[in-house]
């Protein structure tokens, strides 16, 4: 792609973004969800292979739709109430569609069909992008529209950990268990977000660089699937070695510091006296383990034999920059002793 | 008056299910027809010529020429009408969506309230939507930058999405 | 509850009802996703209009031009599957499911 095109399709992604976090207007706010969705529509099909095309077939009728729906909904909002602010509190009908068209665009439970899809299609860094950077817009916005309807959004929450957990079992496709692992997080932030604002930011900004570390290592590894993951000891041993600890810090096990949002979403929950949802909600986080440890068997705690000149790829100097993924790495690995610092950094 | 706008209220909705029921593109882009024909119609009865100006020239001007234009691309063999039974069927269970939500409504309708009521249409020099649209040069001219930066992002897309034919996609 | 109010409210939800379910063609959908954005500019003139909010009369053109870019994408999308599946029938996506 031309660098001039692809630094303005950037920069439109960042404005859209932007906008939609600077909007106190639903119209603006729509503008900018539609500009981030027209700036990475030729990212996504940017090599013009038919899978490429299809996925970005797939996701821009999904967007314009939840786009759609979401003016749709502002605009009786307005109709009904007469106002047209984000913070202004919505009327109850707008606010479920508002609820239900922010989760078809971030890929929540009941409407997340389009994602696993969608994210099959891409190359790893264009679904980098899709699964961090368009998730906040939404995200921004179903956090200003929180206090309403409360059922709904625990219904989304925990059907999104459940699918999300489910839906992964029986994958062998890296960024199809990676998208179903991206509805569990998001099921996660969604759940508290009700209670606790600071706590769906925190999961938010905990689970983006152990997204970005674990999508850079299938990157460096260039793997798809679950068996060619099997080979990258021979590639890169110390990626191998760290590996395990993204993982499982994605999947929430205690040293590690995906650990911290779900510990302080489970004590929220059981502070609000909802027992039943944590542990729905905790006992779902065991599916989504079961595949991240499938994913770190494969990869680290067997050596799949090979034959004597592939041993040696590691030798090789490597030419991308592996710096951004140290960094990462490190912070998903070991960011659980700052967590006092991190949730004093979070609250207002 | 009242008729008249009641007649177009209907027209839009059957135009929307003429669209909706899945008949061969040909058949939706004339209920589309329809159904921004009617809708200008509507706006007229409100009131805001200009606006239905807009929407007469710049929807049916330019974006049904380029429907027009990708339904010869799509063009099929045997095109489905609405006499076809699967088209049929679901035009049925539309219409029949729709009746159930009239009388769900029925009887909650506000009192005249087919008919705009404005009083202060006679001592407004300009009408209300063209000055408001004006309004897009003076106090909006913020987002009529957006708007600018949108329609060449648009451009550059439709440009990226279908150069590929030399590459073979 | 107006009579205007109810009927745009059902025709956008009939197109988007029309989206979700039983499309053939991508262009069949690209045309409902035209209904529902022509059913929200009816809507937002008419919220202006009916109110006398000179003011929000921008907010259907923007509308309008928004709209207009996300069907030429539509339309440049369609022409890039037609180029890469050969058809624009929506059951010929199907690469991508396992």
């Amino acid at each position: 792609m031309n660098p001039f095109v692809l630094s303005i399709l950037l920069l439109s992604l960042g404005l859209g973004t932007t906008l939609t976090f600077a909007s106190s207007h639903w119209l603006l706010a729509w503008m900018g969800l539609e500009i981030s969705t027209l700036a990475i529509i030729p990212l996504m099909a940017q090599h013009h292979h038919p899978r490429a095309v299809e996925a970005t077939t797939k996701y821009f009728i999904t967007q314009a739709a939840a786009a759609a729906l979401i003016l749709f909904a502002s605009t009786t909002n307005a109709w009904i109430t007469g106002q047209w602010d984000i913070n202004f509190n919505l009327h109850a009908f707008p606010a479920s569609l508002l609820t239900m068209a922010l989760a078809l665009k971030m890929g929540l439970a009941p409407v997340h069909f389009w994602l696993p899809e969608v994210l099959q299609g891409l190359d790893l860094t264009t679904g980098l992008i899709l699964s961090t950077w368009q998730k906040l817009a939404p995200f921004i916005l179903m956090c200003q529209i929180m206090p309403v309807n409360s059922s709904l959004i625990t219904f989304l929450g925990i059907a999104s950990t459940l699918v999300g957990g489910w839906g992964g079992l029986n994958q062998t496709q890296l960024r199809k268990i990676l998208a179903y692992s991206s509805i569990a997080h998001l099921g996660w932030m969604v759940l508290v977000m009700q209670f606790n604002q600071q706590l769906a930011l925190l999961a938010l900004v905990i689970y983006i660089p152990m997204t970005f570390s674990t999508f850079m290592i299938f990157k460096t590894n260039s793997s798809t699937t679950m068996n060619t993951l099997a080979a990258s000891w021979a590639k890169t041993p110390a990626l191998t070695a760290i590996t395990p600890l993204v993982l499982l810090s994605l999947g929430g096990l205690p040293p590690l510091s995906g650990f911290m949002p779900k510990w302080m979403i489970l004590q929220e929950l059981t502070k609000q006296d909802i027992p039943l949802t944590a542990s729905v909600a905790a006992l779902s986080a065991l599916f989504s383990l079961y595949f991240y440890l499938r994913i770190s068997y494969a990869m680290t705690l067997t050596i799949s034999p090979n034959n004597l000149n592939a041993t040696t790829p590691w030798r090789l100097q490597t030419t991308s920059s592996t710096l951004p993924l140290a960094i990462s790495t490190t912070i998903s690995a070991m960011l659980l002793p700052l967590a006092p610092a991190t949730l004093a950094l979070l609250s207002p | 008056m009242a008729y008249i706008m009641l007649t177009l209220l209907i027209g839009m909705v059957l135009g929307v299910i003429s669209v909706a029921s899945n008949p061969s593109p040909y058949f939706a882009a004339l209920g589309l027809v329809l159904v921004a024909g009617v809708g200008c119609g509507v706006l007229m009865g409100h009131g805001g010529s200009f606006l239905s100006l807009v929407l007469f020239l710049i929807y049916l001007g330019g974006m049904l020429v380029v429907f027009a234009y990708c339904a010869a691309l799509a063009a099929e063999p045997y095109p489905e009408a609405w006499g076809e039974w699967s088209v049929l069927g679901s035009v049925l269970g539309y219409l029949l969506l729709v009746f159930g939500g009239v009388s769900w409504f029925w009887g909650g309708w506000y009192e005249g309230a087919w008919v705009p009521v404005d009083e202060l249409i006679e001592f407004s020099v300009v009408a209300a939507d063209s000055g408001g649209v004006a309004l897009m040069y003076s106090l909006g001219g913020g987002l009529l930058v957006v708007s600018a930066w949108v329609l060449l992002l648009t451009l550059l897309v439709v440009l990226e999405l279908t150069r590929g034919l030399a590459r073979g996609a | 509850m107006t009579p205007t109010h109810f009927t745009i409210s059902s025709a956008f939800l009939l197109g988007l009802m029309g989206l979700a379910f039983h499309r053939t063609h991508l262009l069949s959908a690209l045309l409902c996703l035209e209904a529902m954005m022509l059913a929200l500019f009816i809507a937002l003139s008419l919220w202006s209009l009916q109110l006398d909010a000179t003011g929000y009369s921008t907010a259907p053109m923007l509308m309008l031009a928004f709209s207009a870019c996300e069907a030429s994408a539509g339309l440049a999308l369609l022409v890039a599957t037609a180029r890469t599946h050969g058809t624009d029938h929506l059951q010929n996506l199907n690469l991508l499911q396992c």
